[in-house]
């Protein structure tokens, strides 16, 4: 839920912010906040955490901060962001900040339980009062002390109306006590005048009233109830007031700390506890969020559980801009912006944060914006960007922790390639299903993968490729241009690659021009070797079968060269046997073996026409005479064979 | 009876028995004996212009390289390597053909003069002598 809201801070965040604020493996972290430390004890788990969408310490949903295990508004995330965005551009706010101060610490200072007295009671409330005012007239101030004011007022007002209605109280008392004698008195007479009556009873019985004054009595009686109720009334009136007064203060109060302005809570409690009795000083509103602080069990909350939370926030905020300032003097720039950005979410409002001099955060602002971009990089899942703006950002901050950025950029490059070349596979095993599934991976990793795109671009194109390579291929292997064939086996592969017929044949052109390449390579070996005459043997070999091969051809010109007597009597040999020379034949084959006798050719020829050389001699001898080989150029003798 | 002088006899057996070996070694040393009348065959011309070889007679002294084949009936070709008198101008093999009448046993290394016809572009032995 807190991922949807804050979408902003996406995977890039993760890995940027995660990584960065999360403590290097093997450190040590020194809670006492000691040298070598800039975080904040207080605030650890706290406003660090604050771009952490993992982190429980911030709700950007419900745009809330923990600290000290209590809950702070900061408003939605977009608004936290902005805010900060706007402190980190806004000018200083001008006005002298130390006689800000002064006069808050003057306030509190005459409210005080060391300064105020019986003598001073009226008048250091007095002072106190004006004196907000004037702090109101800092800008930074924003009117915060103007609220106090206005409570402290309306306090003053309940007062009055509080003697008002002790006043009228007493009144309808008196008022009542009189009603009260009169109602007496009535009755006293009227038990005399029944007395008196029932005395004379005896003698005679008079005519008419038995009784009289009971009516009259039963009037003041009434009279008296009605005053006694007026009278309660106002002691509920009285009692309401003073609870709504002291909710409303405590509730300022409260505010005030939530909302990060310390000091004008520390100020509102200090007229709370003057302008309140001893009474009222226990806690109602905001019980519940100061008992959070406190994990203690019957833990009571008091006015100076508010207090102690408030100085604790000023200290810690204090001591972060500290920090932040000699972040800077080292150059590391990075980790002052993070304390920065903790301590502004912690202490806002504080004179400290809201001093900060233009300048440096301008600078921060650049490096924020830098950052943002990059975040926004990794959100678009921009890979091929993300390295140059890592390096931007080392640039401006030197403690910039980069190397796992890049080394999960790297992993995402390497995955998406992995699944584009997944998806090349299937498609070339015409698997399409596969093949889409893993072409949708690879760019889901990486949408600007330029291999995404040509493969899209080949998919696309496929089918008219496939109409051209078809006809191609056909005439191609038509004309038994297998080396041609062999040298665009992969387009051809591909587009046949439905084609079973075709592929067939694709595949029988493929392995006979591997296994000529083979014998090409054999023979290369061997002349490379110095064994020219077997090397021939193979090529004349290959030759007969290949003789339109480029590639062979050009090998047999180049071993020729060193070969030839050898093929010369080959070639002589092959002719004679063709012109039906047979024996003669053989004497070049014979020859031809002297000069390379492990050759199995030579061999084979020899074996072949003496055989038939024995057969047909008798017949040789009555047939015609054929044509005898032209004769050799002078000096072309047959060469001296090796001595066995 | 006058008798002999054993002086004779012990210097007269010797010197009879050189004269008949020389009486019969000299013309084979000297390249003569059996085909002495025949024209060497030139191995070189056979090679390059049997044709004009065809049908004439001559005379070549080999030593069997190797039976190439043999068939029943028809005889046998041989590889055979010619014994030049000059080392220096040795030449290769040649098939040469034995008719299946020759009674002759061929083993490789053995030495033969043969008389050859050149028929056609085949050597075949008519005659042969071993040495």
């Amino acid at each position: 839920m807190r991922h949807s809201l804050f979408s902003l801070f996406g995977w890039c965040a993760l890995t940027v912010l995660g990584f960065a604020q999360a403590p290097p493996p093997g450190a040590t972290v020194n809670t006492s906040g000691t040298a070598g430390d800039y975080k904040s004890s207080t605030a650890e788990g706290g406003a660090d955490r604050i771009f952490n969408v993992n982190s429980d310490s911030v709700d950007m949903e419900n745009g809330t901060m923990q600290w000290k295990g209590t809950t702070m508004n900061l408003g939605n995330s977009r608004a936290v962001r902005a805010r900060f965005e706007r402190y980190l551009a806004a000018p200083t706010d001008s006005g002298d900040m130390k006689r800000y101060v002064a006069v808050l610490e003057q306030i509190q200072l005459l409210l005080s339980p060391q300064s105020i007295n019986q003598d001073n009671y009226y008048r250091n409330q007095q002072e106190a009062f004006n004196l907000l005012f004037k702090a109101a007239e800092f800008d930074i101030d924003a009117g915060s002390s103007l609220t106090i004011a206005s409570q402290v007022q309306k306090i003053w007002v309940m007062k009055r109306e509080f003697n008002q209605i002790e006043i009228t109280k007493n009144q309808l008392e008196t008022l009542r006590k009189v009603q009260e004698g009169i109602v007496i008195n009535r009755a006293d007479n009227i038990e005399a005048a029944n007395d008196s009556r029932s005395a004379s009873a005896t003698k005679a019985k008079p005519l008419g009233k038995s009784s009289s004054g009971t009516t009259e009595l039963g009037y003041k009686v009434k009279d008296e109830a009605r005053t006694q109720a007026e009278i309660l009334a106002k002691n509920a009136e009285m009692t309401a007031l003073g609870l709504k007064s002291k909710i409303e203060f405590q509730s300022q109060m409260v505010s005030f700390l939530m909302a990060r302005r310390y000091r004008h809570s520390l100020i509102t409690s200090s007229f709370y506890r003057v302008l309140f009795k001893g009474g009222s000083q226990n806690i109602v509103v905001g019980a519940k969020e100061v008992k959070e602080f406190f994990p203690i069990s019957d833990f009571v909350p008091t006015l100076e559980s508010f207090d102690m939370l408030s100085r604790e926030a000023i200290k810690d905020t204090t001591k972060g801009m500290q920090t932040v300032d000699d972040l800077v003097k080292q150059g590391e720039l990075y980790g002052a912006f993070e304390r920065l950005q903790e301590t502004f979410f912690l202490g806002e409002f504080e004179p400290i944060v809201m001093s900060y001099p233009q300048e440096k955060k301008r600078e921060m602002l650049a490096l924020w914006k830098d950052l943002r971009e990059l975040q926004r990089l990794g959100d678009e899942h921009d890979l091929g960007s993300v390295e140059g703006y890592v390096n931007k950002v080392r640039g401006r901050a030197r403690d910039f922790p980069g190397a796992p950025i890049l080394s999960k950029v790297t992993n995402a490059i390497n995955a998406s390639n992995m699944s584009l070349l997944s998806a090349k596979s299937a498609a070339l095993a015409g698997d399409n299903a596969k093949a889409e599934a893993a072409l949708e991976r690879a760019a889901k990793i990486w949408p600007q993968n330029p291999g995404v795109k040509d493969f899209a671009t080949q998919v696309v194109s496929r089918q008219d490729t496939m109409a051209q390579m078809v006809p191609q291929f056909d005439r191609l292997f038509a004309d038994a241009k297998w080396r041609d064939i062999y040298n665009n086996k992969v387009p051809f592969g591909l587009a046949l690659a439905q084609d079973k017929e075709r592929s067939a044949k694709l595949l029988k052109v493929i392995a006979r021009i591997g296994e000529l390449d083979f014998k090409i390579q054999k023979a290369s070996v061997l002349f490379t070797e110095n064994n020219p005459y077997l090397a021939w043997d193979i090529i004349v070999d290959a030759y007969k079968s290949e003789s339109d091969d480029l590639v062979l051809a050009k090998t047999r010109a180049d071993i020729s060269s060193r070969v030839g007597v050898y093929s010369g009597l080959i070639d002589t040999a092959e002719k004679l046997e063709k012109d039906g020379a047979e024996a003669a034949a053989l004497t070049a084959w014979l020859a031809a073996q002297d000069l390379n006798p492990p050759s199995t050719i030579c061999g084979a020829a020899v074996k072949r026409l003496a055989k038939s050389v024995a057969e047909s001699a008798v017949i040789r001898a009555t047939g015609a005479v054929p044509a005898p080989p032209a004769a050799p150029a002078a000096g072309d003798d047959v060469p001296v064979p090796p001595k066995k | 009876m006058s008798k002999i002088n054993p002086l004779f006899f012990a210097l007269g057996i010797p010197v009879v028995v050189i004269v008949i070996l020389v009486v019969l070694v000299a013309p084979r040393m000297s390249g003569g004996g059996k085909f002495a009348d025949l024209t060497p065959l030139s191995v070189e011309k056979y090679r390059s212009d049997w044709s004009s070889l065809q049908g004439n007679l001559y005379r070549l002294d080999c030593q069997v390289e190797q039976q190439l084949a043999f068939v029943e009936g028809r005889g046998r070709v041989l590889a055979v390597k010619p014994i030049e008198k000059d080392p220096t101008r040795s030449t290769g093999r040649i098939p040469v053909f034995v008719p299946a009448g020759s009674a002759d046993s061929f083993e490789v290394g053995q030495r033969f003069k043969c008389r050859l016809r050149v028929t056609r572009d085949l050597l075949v032995v008519e005659a042969l002598e071993r040495f």
